[in-house]
């Protein structure tokens, strides 16, 4: 027999809310989620300018992984793996979670140095992770090529267990049923076009379908940071800049983690239906237009050519793009801004889909309590003007 | 190919030839402060919509500025020279 009761109802926005969260992504779903669920925050509603999921949430590779460079952030990460290891069974909900593990490769000293200060901080904080040689990689992903034929041969590398793959649109469904669930008002194409602030403290939302009287505001707008920072008059640290991917047909299962090479920038692991998915490239202008270019899939080509040489034959399915709002260190901003009661949790750049439910909890938490999480208590939008910042860039070339 | 930018020494050319510079801000005097430096650093208004940035073509070693519309990447006008 079929299911009977909708998981979740759009509605249209109320007059009056406690909490508005903007943004329709899997950001703005996990604080509306968590800010019902743990904090009990009676009336949330969340707007979003398209559908639910339109943007970076639904325009990522899937990938989590807990094996990033700053001590500072590393906290973060683990409690989102942690956190999506769990949402399965609390949404009640298959989130098709893979934790299949992360193989980086180095192909120079420098590289492996790189690699080896990443080691070390993971494994000072208790998190798994192995330095290998190229033979046991071989051992570990036997399609790829070890030997000294690839334009820039491959010299070790890593494996770090707790990364891997969510099914992204599951992952959006997931937290739309909990919110529905909680009793969140999911409100789609609600546009909102102005914040209104009141002796430096918020008093609502404009939006295309009426004004919206709420004492907080919390915004998690992916790519359109500074679009909506800039209603509440806020410039952001951030620019926005178009993010490439792409997959191939699918073919029997052969790649059983996520391989990331540092040296050719570009990453790829295989999905449960059998395609490659494979990114990525950052082109390095600002932008807002979504789109694909040649060169991107020419580049990328190659660098899988390099390698995986005999995946020659593949041909490719899609390509994509999403929307990253880049900060100079690579870090996200997360906080209260100087309007009284305006959060923000933005600037993600390519590292939003995998820190989510994390940014969402920690973000409940300070919004319900007023008290800022330690685990958030870096990233802050003040540690631009107080020059605190935290390393974070690598990967994805700019 | 991304979008084409009309090189003032060498016309229309593919936009990966350029190095992207940032949109064109008003640099703070000698006297600011810290802070007034760092937000002209690292704070950018980041429209979507069109903006005068700083673009550099690598083959002419020429700075150039491009009046682009970054929704939908159409450069608006001619880029000048500084």
């Amino acid at each position: 027999m079929g299911r009977k009761s909708l998981l979740w109802k759009f509605t249209e926005p109320r007059s009056t809310y406690d909490v508005v969260v903007i943004g329709g992504g899997l950001h703005g779903l996990a604080a509306a989620y968590y800010l019902a669920k743990d904090q009990k925050v009676k009336r949330v509603a969340v707007l979003e300018r398209k559908h639910f999921g339109y943007g970076g949430s639904s325009r990522n590779t899937e990938v989590y992984r807990v094996n990033q460079r700053a001590p500072e952030i590393l906290p973060l990460y683990l409690l989102s793996r942690n956190l999506w290891l769990q949402l399965s069974a609390e949404l009640e909900w298959n989130v098709m979670i893979w934790e299949k593990g992360m193989i980086g490769l180095a192909h120079s000293d420098a590289g492996l140095n790189a690699i080896r200060m990443r080691h070390e901080t993971q494994t000072r904080m208790g998190i798994e992770n192995y330095m290998l040689t190229p033979e046991e990689l071989k051992k570990l992903v036997p399609a790829l090529d070890v030997s000294d034929k690839a334009a820039i041969p491959i010299v070790g590398g890593y494996f770090n267990p707790p990364g891997g793959q969510v099914r992204h649109d599951a992952a959006v469904w997931g937290f739309l049923k909990g919110c529905y669930k909680e009793g969140v008002d999911l409100c789609a194409g609600t546009e909102v076009t102005g914040i209104n602030v009141t002796e430096g403290k918020i008093t609502g939302v404009d939006t295309n379908k009426g004004s919206i009287s709420c004492p907080v505001v919390h915004m998690a707008p992916g790519g359109y940071s500074s679009e909506v920072a800039r209603l509440a008059h806020l410039d952001l640290p951030v620019m926005t800049m178009p993010l490439q991917a792409m997959v191939t047909e699918c073919v029997k299962p052969f790649l059983d983690h996520v391989v990331v090479s540092e040296g050719y920038f570009c990453y790829v692991q295989q999905s449960i239906k059998g395609d490659l998915i494979m990114g990525a490239h950052l082109d390095p202008w600002q932008s807002y237009k979504l789109y694909n270019t040649y060169e991107f899939a020419q580049e990328q080509a190659y660098c899988m050519l390099q390698l995986f040489p005999d995946i020659a034959h593949l041909r490719l399915m899609r390509s994509w793009s999403g929307l990253c709002d880049m900060t100079v260190d690579g870090a996200p901003i997360m906080g209260a801004t100087e309007v009284e009661n305006l959060f923000i949790d933005a600037g993600w750049g390519y590292f939003g889909f995998k820190s989510s439910p994390a940014c969402g909890k920690t973000m409940a938490e300070f919004i319900a309590s007023g008290r800022c999480p330690d685990l958030i208590k870096f990233l802050g939008i003040d540690r631009f003007y107080e020059g605190r910042m935290i390393p974070e860039v690598y990967i994805v070339r700019t | 190919m991304g979008f084409l930018i009309a090189c003032p020494n060498c016309g229309f050319r593919n936009a990966y030839e350029f190095k992207f510079g940032g949109e064109v801000k008003n640099e703070p005097g000698h006297g600011a402060g810290l802070r007034k430096w760092r937000h002209y650093f690292y704070f950018n208004k980041n429209v979507a919509g069109v903006q005068e940035e700083w673009w550099y073509h690598y083959p002419c070693q020429t700075w150039v500025i491009v009046t682009r519309d970054t929704a939908t990447n159409e450069v608006v006008g001619s880029p000048r020279l500084m």
